[in-house]
């Protein structure tokens, strides 16, 4: 029983920690990332080659986020900001965009799978059980996200000018906000937690070029159901991630794999605004 | 073209020179010219869909001037990004959805400065114009009165220092005797601080109260101006308005 309340836990740490991202860039720029699993498996294949050519594991995550930011700032200016006025578009040029990302890495690294080393490897015995150390630090990973994101969005001015953008852009703009860049900062902020997301599960998970595409779907619904706010996508990570433990453990792993997709729907039929929303 | 000037492009700090704006193909501002000197006010009076609100927008660079200038302290700043007019001190009070309702009066208050850490130091201004501003601070901006909202925006835009205040029907709704408050902190933020104020109002006595110079917009053009101090002003108002 408390072997299934840390999956349960650790489950709903990594689905947060996966759909953060998604959620800056969907809540500041109304956009909706369809590119997030493939900044993921960017992360993933960043921490790839920072163990390969002999680094430290721990240095996988900086460098996943550090190339991520970089890369998001980039995606923005390149492929999003000529499409600001046209959403649609926009959003359909991310989705295209992750499919020439995964396309890239097959040209770079080939379909078969690949590893990268774990900052931290073995178990800590935990009621009678050997329990994944890396797991029980991803929900430490998961709580520090949460309350650093609340610092910056409540706690510093770059928050106070991105809520001003989310609530009202124009008036935002009147005031001096340059939307813009608050804009470039968010998306290369979304790809940067995305990528280091990418690093932080890889230790657990092989590393494929289609390996953020489960994760996308899955962030995608949660991001619905938090209705956009931190603390509602804390709740969705816990409520949807936990089913998912509870079907895959007493059903079947089959039926688990599509309980979050399933269960959102149901939970967006009868609260269309998602959990944080009145 | 049509306009009112009453001082030299020298001394003017706001200079619109032959302004043209609309919304796709059409043209709404047509052709218009004033100056404003600083610690001046000029009203723009005008009935509905004058295109008053769309000269407003056209200055602070929402909208793309489709021909004119604008000029700031005699540098051009048309189609400039309203970020970078804001920043340099042009302080725009739109007429709907003007405050951040979920936001409360202290970040609303930052929101009008550059730096968080400036606002302390410019909060006695918003005390001496507005105390019930100042005991608010931590109250969500929406749970404010109107009248109350109103003050918010006044005070935003006075922390922000301006140059320049292009307000946009700040007397709507309001009940006399905080149209009356209104005026005062207008007319000494004028006088006692150099600001030059364009307004764009509907409510003939309160424009009357607080301004230096009016100008009358028809269909995007500026048919009349004068002072308001001047003998012929009311006939001319009733003549164009019908008061």
């Amino acid at each position: 029983m408390a072997i299934l309340l840390l999956d349960i836990l650790t489950t709903a740490s990594m689905l947060f920690i996966v759909a953060a991202g998604l959620m800056i860039i969907l809540g500041v720029m109304k956009l909706i990332n369809f590119a997030h699993g493939a900044f993921l498996t960017v992360g993933g294949y960043a921490a790839h080659v920072v163990t390969a050519h002999g680094f430290s594991p721990w240095l996988t995550i900086p460098a996943a986020a550090a190339f991520g930011f970089v890369l998001g700032v980039v995606v923005e200016r390149v492929v999003v900001r000529p499409l600001y006025s046209r959403p649609l578009d926009a959003i359909l040029a991310t989705w295209g965009l992750g499919i020439i990302i995964a396309q890239v890495i097959v040209f770079a690294f080939g379909r078969e799978v690949q590893f990268a080393q774990s900052p931290i490897s073995g178990t800590v015995d935990l009621f009678g059980t050997g329990y994944s150390s890396w797991r029980l630090i991803l929900i430490a990973v998961a709580v520090v996200l949460g309350l650093l994101l609340t610092a910056l969005l409540y706690l510093t001015r770059f928050g106070l000018n991105a809520r001003a953008v989310i609530m009202n852009e124009n008036l935002a703009r009147g005031l001096g906000i340059d939307s813009i860049r608050v804009r470039a900062m968010t998306f290369g902020l979304g790809a940067a937690l995305a990528c280091a997301a990418g690093a932080l599960i890889t230790p657990l998970l092989s590393v494929d070029p289609n390996m953020g595409l489960p994760w996308l779907v899955n962030s995608f619904m949660l991001v619905l159901v938090s209705g956009i706010a931190i603390p509602g996508l804390a709740l969705a990570s816990l409520v949807l991630g936990g089913a998912q433990v509870l079907v895959s453990t007493f059903v079947s792993p089959i039926i688990g794999g599509i309980t979050i997709v399933v269960l959102a729907a149901v939970i967006l039929r009868i609260k269309p605004q998602g959990l944080s929303r009145g | 073209m049509s306009g009112v000037t009453n001082q030299s492009a020298g001394e003017a700090r706001l200079q619109v020179a032959g302004l043209s704006s609309g919304y796709g193909p059409v043209t709404v501002v047509r052709d218009v010219s004033f100056s404003i000197a600083p610690g001046e006010i000029l009203v723009i009076l005008g009935k509905n869909g004058m295109g008053k609100s769309t000269l407003l927008k056209t200055i602070m660079g929402f909208i793309r001037a489709k021909s004119g200038s604008v000029r700031l302290d005699g540098s051009e700043i048309a189609n400039r990004a309203p970020h970078l007019n804001a920043r340099e001190a042009l302080a725009y009070t739109p007429q709907e959805y003007a405050i951040f309702q979920d936001l409360t009066v202290e970040e609303n208050l930052r929101l009008g400065v550059t730096e968080d850490r400036l606002l302390g130091a410019r909060m006695g201004e918003v005390e001496a114009a507005f105390p019930v501003i100042a005991k608010r601070f931590k109250q969500r901006a929406g749970t404010l009165s109107g009248g109350e909202q109103k003050m918010l925006l006044l005070s935003r835009s006075l922390v922000s220092r301006p140059k320049i205040m292009l307000i946009d029907e700040i007397s709507e709704g309001l009940q006399p005797s905080m149209v009356n408050r209104m005026a005062q902190v207008l007319r000494s933020t004028s006088a006692e601080k150099g600001v030059a104020i364009l307004l764009v109002e509907q409510n003939l006595p309160f424009a009357l109260s607080v301004a230096d110079r009016y100008a009358i917009l028809k269909i995007g053009e500026i048919v009349e101006q004068g002072d308001v101090a001047h003998a012929d002003t009311a006939a001319t108002l009733e003549r164009h308005l019908r008061i």
